[in-house]
This record gives structure tokens, sequence and C-alpha cells, in this order.
């Protein structure tokens, strides 16, 4: 996974509102990542008609020198990630697996009685920040991703 | 990622049993108990409050405060199931249409929840499916009479939750419903999902 350059990561709701996006590339302003996110809602939606069954979309597009992902859950949830193109080629697999981290730490997030699920406000949790903190820098969080209260000082 | 494996943590299944137990004796004594909400100082269904063992409760159906306490464990359901469905639906295939759903739920969800498969399922293929369970597990340890009215009568508040869970599964997956339980014979019982049209 080391040679993934993730630049962004963005949650999008049920009804198409942003939930969260965290941008790790300086070199392009959030607004950019925001434009992508929004564009890639429809394409999404066509992908999750067209070929059903996996939740991993693939590339939904490429733009300039980026290209985009998607994963869309079973709850309609949207998981966006935009990647600098790289010079080698990147697996499904491993893509895959990134998401799917994405829908564990906002499966915990959710699980929080005190968020309201449709509320369509954005994602303010310390602890989802730095799950997705740790996916995009691409490493491991340290002890695990639920027993921060057990393990690790 | 080897390393950052934790062993999955495990619950007592009877600590979770009571606490479900106690959840719905708790809704009906708050609520019930409130002279301000049910309007009366004294209703001669229920018995002292200060008496340990509770006396006779009355259960029946229509009665406002019942209302009031079905509201709430449907709602706690609703949310439970709603936040529930993102976990036990992760590593899955996308859902084709509502009968796989349901079928999800006969499936993974009771085995996830009360770790057997539903018995029986029938629909009428028009929105309408009836779930049946010989012996649902919350009521396997209920002391009850076999077939006494009067069983099953009280044993109805311990269905709202369970109903309430399925209800936000569901509408977590974008298909609004309507779950009705019903009992006739303990520890069986039948769920039905009545799946409103689209529009």
């Amino acid at each position: 996974m080391a040679n993934i350059n993730i630049s962004c990561i963005a949650v999008i709701g049920k009804q198409n509102n942003p939930l969260y996006i965290k941008n790790f590339n300086p070199s392009h302003a959030d607004l950019k990542y925001h434009y992508i996110a929004h564009t890639s809602c429809d394409v999404m939606e066509e992908r999750a008609a067209m070929k059903a069954q996996d939740m991993y979309l693939g590339v939904l597009f490429s733009m300039e020198d980026l290209s985009v992902y998607g994963y869309m859950t079973n709850t309609k949830i949207k998981f966006i990630i935009v990647l600098t193109v790289p010079d080698v080629i990147i697996k499904d697999l491993d893509m895959k697996n990134i998401f799917r981290r994405i829908h564990t730490a906002y499966g915990n997030h959710v699980s929080n009685p005190f968020y309201e699920i449709d509320s369509l406000k954005m994602i303010k949790s310390k602890k989802f920040e730095q799950e997705i903190e740790a996916i995009g820098r691409g490493r491991a969080l340290e002890g695990g991703n639920r027993n921060s209260l057990m393990g690790a000082p | 990622m080897a390393a950052n494996q934790v062993p999955s943590k495990l619950v007592n299944e009877a600590a979770v049993e009571f606490l479900t137990t106690e959840m719905v004796e708790a809704m009906i004594r708050t609520i019930k108990d409130d002279p301000l909400k049910t309007g009366t100082d004294f209703d001669p269904s229920y018995g002292n409050p200060n008496d340990g063992a509770g006396g006779p409760k009355d259960y029946s159906e229509g009665d406002e405060a019942m209302e009031a306490v079905y509201y709430k464990l449907e709602m706690i359901g609703f949310r439970v199931g709603e936040r529930l469905i993102e976990k036990i639906s992760k590593d899955r295939l996308r859902f084709t249409d509502n009968l796989d759903v349901v079928k999800f739920v006969c499936k993974e969800v009771w085995m996830f929840l009360f770790k057997k498969q539903i018995d029986n399922l029938k629909t009428n293929h028009r929105g309408v499916y009836v779930l049946q369970d010989n012996s649902f597990r919350w009521f396997t340890r209920m002391a009850h009479d076999q077939s006494s009215a009067e069983s099953v009568k009280r044993v109805t508040p311990y269905l709202w939750f369970p109903c309430g869970i399925l209800r936000g599964i569901l509408s977590n997956l974008g298909i609004a419903s309507v779950v009705v339980a019903e009992t006739s014979s303990l520890p069986a019982c039948t769920f039905q999902i009545k799946i409103a049209k689209q529009t």
C-alpha cells in the first residue's frame, strides 16, 4: 500500500450531502475536491445501478493528474478517494482494503448514539478524524481500529 | 496489519437479556407511574410504585400510557437498528431488491441478534412479509403459561424493541416499512413487515 498516494478522502451522505472531506495534498485547494466529490455522485449512482453487486465501484473518472475511486455502502453512503496518478499500477485489492478501513471507521462513528444519522451535518469527531488521517497517510492506526480504550497508551 | 488485529469483544448474553428485559420494565414504570402524563393520580391497574414486586400491570393496548411506552421502545429499537446495519452489512454484496433484504434480515440479522435463523418466511409478493420464529430467543427463558392469554398480553411490550430494530434496519437500507409483531403461543412469535409502496 506504500505506493498509493491519497490526495483526498470524502464521505458523501444519503442525500448526496457532504459528510466529511479531507485534503491530504496541499497542491490543490479544498474547493477542487469538493467539486470532484460532487461530480462523482452521479457517476456512482450510475455504476451502482449498472454493475450492482460489489460495493467497490472502481475508478470513476480521471481528471488531469487525479483519478477518482468510489465505493457505495448498502446504506447509500458514498466514499470517494482521489489519488494523484502514480507511475505504477494500482491494484483493486489495495483500494478495496482502504475503502474497507474507511467503512469500518464510518461504522464505528455511526455507532455513537450522539451522532444523528440523518441530520445532514458534517461529521465532527476526533476519533473519526484520526482514523481517516491514518488511512490517508497510509499507516495503520496504533492499537487497532476500535480498541483505543484498552491498548495503546 | 496483522499486528493490529484485536480479538473480537464478547458480551455476556445473560447481561444483554437482563438489560433488554429491564429496559421494557423501566419504560413501563417511568411512564405509567408518572401521574402528570397519565392524568390520573391513582390507577388501580398497577400496584404501588414503591412495592418492589411491582404488582399487576395492565398491558392492555389502546391505553394512552402504553402507547407512549410503545413509541419510546420502538424509537430506541429504530435507532439501534439504524446503526447496527452499517456494521452487519459491511462485508456483504449490494442488495438487489426488497426480497433480498428481507432474506438477509431472516438469515444474517437474526443470526447476529438471536443466534438463530428465522424458521419460516412468507410473503404475498406485494410488500408484506411474515417472519415466523418458533422459539424467539428473548422469550425462551421467560416463565409463562403455555397458551394463556394473560402471558401473551404481558409479553407484547417485549416485542416492540425488536420491531423497532427491524424498522431501523430497513429504513437505513432505504425501505420505508411498518413492522408489527405478535405471538399466539410462547415462545414462538411472528413479525410482519409491511413495506410501503415506493413512490
